[in-house]
């Protein structure tokens, strides 16, 4: 396995776009042709050396044997692991936004928390945040009909608003809360929020979204049948039937 | 720059047709900005490559508030095709709505040096003029709305041609137009209230008029004007299944019209989307046939195809409950915009499939009407950009008509019962150089109406499109996808003797100009007139009659073109 | 002694109203009267006071200094800067907007527009939905059911109500205000309310569940609905959803109360549904209501010129579209700028206050007519003449439409046009400078 460390040389005040830092990007080149890649800070096009500490074995190696390693804050670095396909990408602490935008396949670990976008629009692969993400989680692009349309998100803290919006694909695991707006608009994604939320659902036309906690429901779901999961209670609802839309909403009945 | 400079286009294969000349090794001069008989100055070497004039769009819809509308809502087209911005070049965004920029980059890298933007709203003019100015290189002009508006359809009613002459050249100066645009006529007032007209004998509500009316009266007022351009008609109930009996009624209702000068009565816009057959879209079906053989019997109708092509587009249109239509069908977004006294429109985007059998039924309908007509003077290529495909994609169109080949492999793509549903994959058709110059350059000219366009004769614009293809050499059935890249980036795009495009870079980016038509009336029918529209301002209009009409800021690059009464015919 | 001369249908640039009927009195270069406007148009077009000259702050003090020296220290800062930020382009013509856009993309900046604390949200909402909208005249002359929402022209747009909406008449509303319904729905009783046939009093937050409400009582699944949605009873909810489907033609306005409430652009992209939902039944259109007279105007330029409307970052040369990343106020509340041009607003005002506390830590330079609390945290400040007034040029009206202003008085002070133009200059000639020093 080959393995590259990235440490940022010094705080970032202005944000850096990184989507070379990426186990594709990397695969075919030298560790001195990585230093090269091109970064952005602003509006000044810099170096992957010039930004940050690169260092680790020099050998080219197929993505899926290259593991990058993030060492230190990458709270100001975008998106990390843009369009990956393979390989693993690990954060010690946080990044910023953007992170697994568009990723296909591979792992993308964050120790810390991610920013908003986290895997916008991924279609494969998997990403594990053990903090909490921002707003956006496996969302689209703005005025784009999908968002995520395959792989695994797992966030173990809690997630902010607009979580799955227009997924279409793929599943979303939130232990904590997650935001308002969770899964609007799914069309046929699975999302699970251990927490609570605040008027999922909205627009859903198809898939479904499991609320364990407490979950402010919509005027537009029907309510249907109470259901067991793993020996607890959920009020199941039919929506969203402003669209006539054929989604499943089950929001956790009591006590847990 | 500036086109004072002069040229010599060395030793291509010229394709000229409006001055007969069918792929003939020669030079070509240019001498302050025009086609000359003689120049020194730089040599291009065009030995053995084909030369056609720069390229004309009759038909695009490139300006205005729809179109902005349409960036708008779709920030996800913008982010394609996006290109930073250069030492000459503004960046470039959008794929079916580009930004302004890239419009006349996009158009200039294909060898095309003028494109006319097909629908404008007289209120909403001034709108439209501050994009055209902003789309560099290319030169414009801007078609303008009647076929709703309430002075007109009063006129109509009260049969006062005189008036009605007098309104049509008073909107163009207000709105800076070039020419009269109809669509669905009566159809922007009955969705005023959420209605449609439903054929050219229903009456439009409020105002005691068919659109039949509408349509000969404009056309007999165009015709008083001696207008450069004849009117140019979308029909009623275009995109509906068995349309094609309005197209043929229509186009009945003004075979009589004596034409003012040597040019079509009536310019129909993207023929593809009114001819349809069918009951409804299961039964949908081509009537190309019995359109294109009624354009081989008559002579006082030009076409544009309107091709459709699979993949992303946007619809925009006058049309606006056909937009809210499109909208229910494909559950996609909606914008539409009512424009007081005159107009309405809609904006709606749009994908088409290889295997939805309607789509590619529409694919082959634009196809079966080039290669049906016979003469290629009567059929403008054009995708109506951005409704059937965004114009990028005019070297995919040519080389569909150039190759049977071609069309076999697309159709093997496509929905398997295409074949029963059209004519196209029995037609053997494979059009040469001569007829795509026609379609794309000399036509587009002839039927606008634009004398210095479309040609290479001495005086001409000095627009020049030189393509690395040797017409000698390459089979254009068989290479298709050799023309279909040489007609991407063109070698050489000359724009008034100036060199705007090499091989598919942008080298200079000067402004285009801007076309309009002004017509002179008789002072009492343009009094007659004043008195009914001061009333229509004082009582409807939520603005003033003084600020109506655009400025002169708005075209600082104006190309006048006079018509009227008082103009003595020409003799062709 | 001069003569007073009136010039007439002059078009007021306050508010996104462009009232066209304008006339004012001219006496010795002054306006003397206005009339036709309303207060707030009048109070404008009266002139108030002004700064005079261009500042640079120098030990910690704004002095005066020439326009050529403003130029060249507002063009050093904004090469120097990584990530500068062009904000403001509400209230200044489309011909300063595409200057500013161009400098925008010459010195790799961000630009934005006052549109990200107001209808910012709205966009986004048209970006889901598209916006089903109208010429104000087509309300004027056909609407006999109208809705504001979040919205209160009666103190925010006076004449908005007379010239184009409940009070208009026009060829299909003879009869004016009595010949229609207006419903305003609101978290408390305004101006607008009192005047209308019904107020809907709904709980704040609570935009987005109503419209789900009415979207499904306009369907015909009323059954569905619980009781109350939103503090309101489902009585009286498909009582309104019924008069929205019996208009023959209705119009939606709404405002800032219902896109900076809970929900945001949910809200509006609701709302955008509900209307186009309710064209299946009879006629409806819905547009906002736009505040600065030419927020509308940047919105259009930006769109033609970059693709999008609000928002757009040119820092890598080509342009990037993200509202939540890319917004003035996202960028500031990340400290994610280090220089600010703020021009045609108040942005230390209108901004929330951590926002604008990120303004104080770097260097802004402020173009404007007026000083206001940006002035205060100002590196150069460059004091223009007032547009509409004492410059011409174009505006775009809050339903779209291009209008012309005019000029009305002579000023000895340069346009925003003139002003953006000479910091393009000065940007060209440092850059050309520095090239040679670099060579």
């Amino acid at each position: 396995m080959r393995s590259i460390t990235i440490t940022p040389q010094k705080a970032f005040c202005i944000s850096v776009e990184a989507e070379n830092i990426s186990p594709d990007k990397f695969a075919p080149l030298t560790l001195s042709q990585i230093k090269s890649l091109v970064v952005w800070q602003g509006n000044r096009q810099k170096t992957l050396s010039e930004l940050f500490v690169v260092e680790g074995d020099d050998a080219p190696a197929k993505a899926e044997e290259l593991t990058i390693r993030l060492i230190g804050d990458f709270s100001q670095v975008k998106r990390i692991g843009e369009g990956m396909t393979a390989g693993v990408v690990l954060a010690e602490e946080s990044v910023g936004m953007h992170a697994g935008n568009n990723m296909l396949g591979g792992l993308l670990s964050i120790s810390g928390s991610a920013d908003d976008w986290l895997a916008r629009e991924m279609r494969g692969g998997k990403v594990l945040v053990m903090g909490n993400a921002g707003n956006y989680v496996g969302s689209g692009y703005r005025g784009e009909k999908c968002g995520m349309r395959g792989g695994e998100i797992e966030v173990r803290g809690s997630a902010g608003a607009f979580l799955g919006e227009h997924l279409c694909g793929g599943s979303i695991r939130i232990a904590g809360d997650a935001g308002d707006f969770a899964g609007a608009a799914n069309q046929g994604g699975t999302i699970f929020i251990g927490g609570s939320t605040y008027l999922p659902g909205a627009e859903m036309s198809k898939g479904t979204i499991t609320v364990k906690g407490e979950a402010k429901v919509l005027p537009s779901f029907q309510k249907t049948e109470i259901v067991q999961i793993d020996g607890l209670a959920f009020q199941k609802y039919a929506g969203d039937l402003v669209d006539n839309g054929k989604g499943e909403l089950l929001v956790g009945v009591g006590s847990s | 720059m500036g086109g004072l400079k002069e040229m010599i286009i060395k030793g291509g294969i010229v394709y000229d047709p409006a001055n007969g000349i069918y792929g003939e090794e020669m030079d070509l001069f240019i001498d302050q900005g025009r086609m000359a008989l003689q120049a020194k100055g730089e040599e291009i070497d065009a030995r053995g490559l084909l030369v056609m004039p720069g390229g004309v769009d009759a038909h695009s819809h490139i300006a205005g508030k729809k179109v902005n509308t349409g960036r708008i809502m779709r920030p996800d087209d913008a982010r394609q095709g996006t290109e930073p911005r250069s030492a000459v070049c503004r960046p470039s965004t959008g794929y079916t709505v580009p930004n302004c920029y890239a419009m006349g980059y996009r158009y200039a890298r294909m060898g095309y040096t003028t494109a006319f933007e097909a629908a404008t709203p007289i209120l909403e003019a001034r709108h439209t003029h501050e994009e055209l100015e902003e789309i560099p290189i290319i030169d414009k002009g801007a078609l303008t709305l009647f076929g709703s508006n309430w002075q007109v359809k009063e006129c109509v009613r009260d049969k006062d041609l005189a008036k009605l002459a007098a309104n049509v050249a008073w909107g163009l100066c207000a709105a800076r137009g070039y020419g009269v645009k109809i669509v669905n006529p009566g159809g922007g007032e009955a969705w005023g209230f959420g209605a449609n007209v439903k054929g050219v004998n229903d009456p439009v509500p409020n105002f005691d008029v068919t659109p039949a009316e509408i349509i000969t009266g404009l056309a007999q007022a165009n015709e008083m004007l001696n207008l450069p351009h004849s009117i140019h008609l979308h029909f009623n109930n275009l995109g509906k299944p068995g349309n094609y009996t309005t197209a043929i009624e229509t186009l009945d209702l003004l075979k009589d019209i004596k034409p003012s000068r040597m040019r079509q009565v009536v310019h129909v816009a993207h023929m593809q989307f009114s001819a349809y057959g069918g009951t409804s879209w299961r039964d949908f079906e081509s009537k190309a046939p019995v359109i294109a053989d009624y354009f081989n019997c008559h002579n006082h109708a030009t076409m544009d195809m309107g091709q459709l092509l699979f993949g992303s587009a946007t619809t925009m249109t006058a049309d606006a409950p056909l937009e809210y239509g499109n909208a229910r069908l494909t559950h996609n977004k909606w914008s539409n915009h009512d424009i007081e006294l005159e107009e309405s429109s809609g904006v709606v985007p749009m994908t088409y499939f290889r295997k939805m059998l309607v789509n590619a039924v529409q694919w082959a309908i634009g196809l079966e009407l080039a290669l049906l007509v016979n003469d290629p003077w009567k059929v403008l290529m054009t995708t109506d950009h951005p409704n059937g495909s965004p114009f990028v994609n005019y070297p995919e169109v040519v080389t569909l008509l150039m190759s049977k080949p071609k069309r076999d492999l697309e159709m093997a793509t496509l929905h398997e019962q295409l074949p029963k549903r059209t004519t196209l994959a029995g037609l053997e058709r494979e059009l040469d150089w001569t007829d795509i110059a026609i379609m794309t350059r000399a036509a587009p000219a002839r039927v606008l109406g634009l004398a210095d366009k479309g040609h290479l004769g001495p005086g001409a614009d000095g627009d020049v499109s030189i393509y690395n293809l040797r017409p000698d050499e390459v089979d254009t059935s068989l290479d298709h996808a050799l023309v279909k890249k040489a007609l991407a980036n063109a070698m050489y795009t000359i724009k008034g003797g100036v060199v705007v495009s090499k091989e598919g870079r942008i080298l200079a980016a000067p402004p285009g100009r801007t076309f309009w038509v002004d017509a002179t009336v008789p002072q009492a029918d343009a009094d007659r007139l004043m008195i009914d529209l001061e009333e229509k301002f004082a009582k409807y209009y939520s603005i003033q009659i003084a600020n109506y009409a655009v400025q002169d800021a708005y075209l600082p690059h104006a190309n006048v073109i006079r018509a009227g009464l008082s103009v003595p015919q020409e003799v062709a | 002694m001069s003569e007073a001369i009136i010039i007439k249908d002059a078009v007021c640039s306050f508010c996104g109203c462009l009232c066209d009927d304008i006339n004012v009195e001219v006496e010795g270069g002054m306006v003397k009267r206005v009339r036709h406007a309303c207060r707030l148009g009048s109070s404008k077009i009266m002139g108030h006071a002004r700064m005079e000259s261009p500042m640079i702050r120098k030990d910690g003090k704004l002095a005066a200094a020439s326009f050529q020296e403003a130029y060249d220290r507002a063009a050093e800062i904004l090469l120097a800067a990584a990530k500068p930020l062009l904000y403001g382009w509400a209230s200044t013509t489309c011909e300063a907007q595409k200057k500013g856009i161009l400098l925008a993309e010459e010195v790799g900046g961000v630009l934005d527009s006052t549109a990200t604390v107001c209808h910012g949200p709205s966009v986004i909402g048209i970006e889901e939905k598209g916006l089903p909208g109208a010429t104000l005249g087509q309300v004027k002359n056909r609407a006999d059911t109208i809705v504001f929402w979040g919205c209160n022209p009666a103190e925010a747009h006076p004449r908005h109500s007379l010239r184009y909406s409940s009070n208009s008449c026009g060829r299909f509303t003879p009869k004016g205000r009595e010949g229609r319904k207006i419903i305003v729905v609101d978290v408390r009783e305004t101006r607008t309310a009192k005047n209308a046939d019904k107020f809907v009093r709904i709980t704040p937050g609570s935009d987005y569940e109503v419209i789900s409400a009415l979207r499904m009582l306009v369907a015909g699944k009323g059954e569905t609905v619980p009781d109350e949605v939103g503090g309101v009873l489902k009585a009286d909810l498909a009582d309104i959803a019924a008069t929205l489907k019996a208009a023959r033609f209705g119009a939606v306005f709404f405002g800032l109360g219902i896109t900076h409430s809970r929900g945001r652009y949910k809200n509006i992209d609701n709302a955008l549904s509900l209307v186009a939902e309710l064209n299946s039944h009879t006629k409806f259109v819905i547009m906002p209501m736009r505040g600065h007279y030419n927020v509308g105007g940047i919105g259009q330029v930006l769109a033609w010129s970059s693709g999008y409307p609000m928002s757009v970052d040119f820092t890598r040369g080509l342009p990037y579209f993200n509202p939540g990343e890319t917004a003035a106020c996202d960028l500031l509340a990340r400290r994610d700028v280090d220089a600010a041009l703020i021009i045609a607003a108040d942005a230390v005002s209108n901004f929330p206050r951590a926002t604008a506390a990120a303004l104080a830590d770097i260097p802004v330079i402020q173009i404007d007519p007026y000083e206001n609390p940006t002035t205060l945290h100002s590196e150069v400040v460059i004091p223009c003449a007032v547009v509409g007034v004492e410059v011409e040029g174009t505006a775009y009206r809050m339903d779209g439409l291009a209008l012309r202003l005019r000029k009305l008085v002579d000023c000895s002070l340069p346009s925003d046009e003139e002003i953006l133009r000479g910091i393009l200059e000065s940007v060209h000639k440092q850059r050309q400078l520095t090239a040679n020093g670099g060579a």
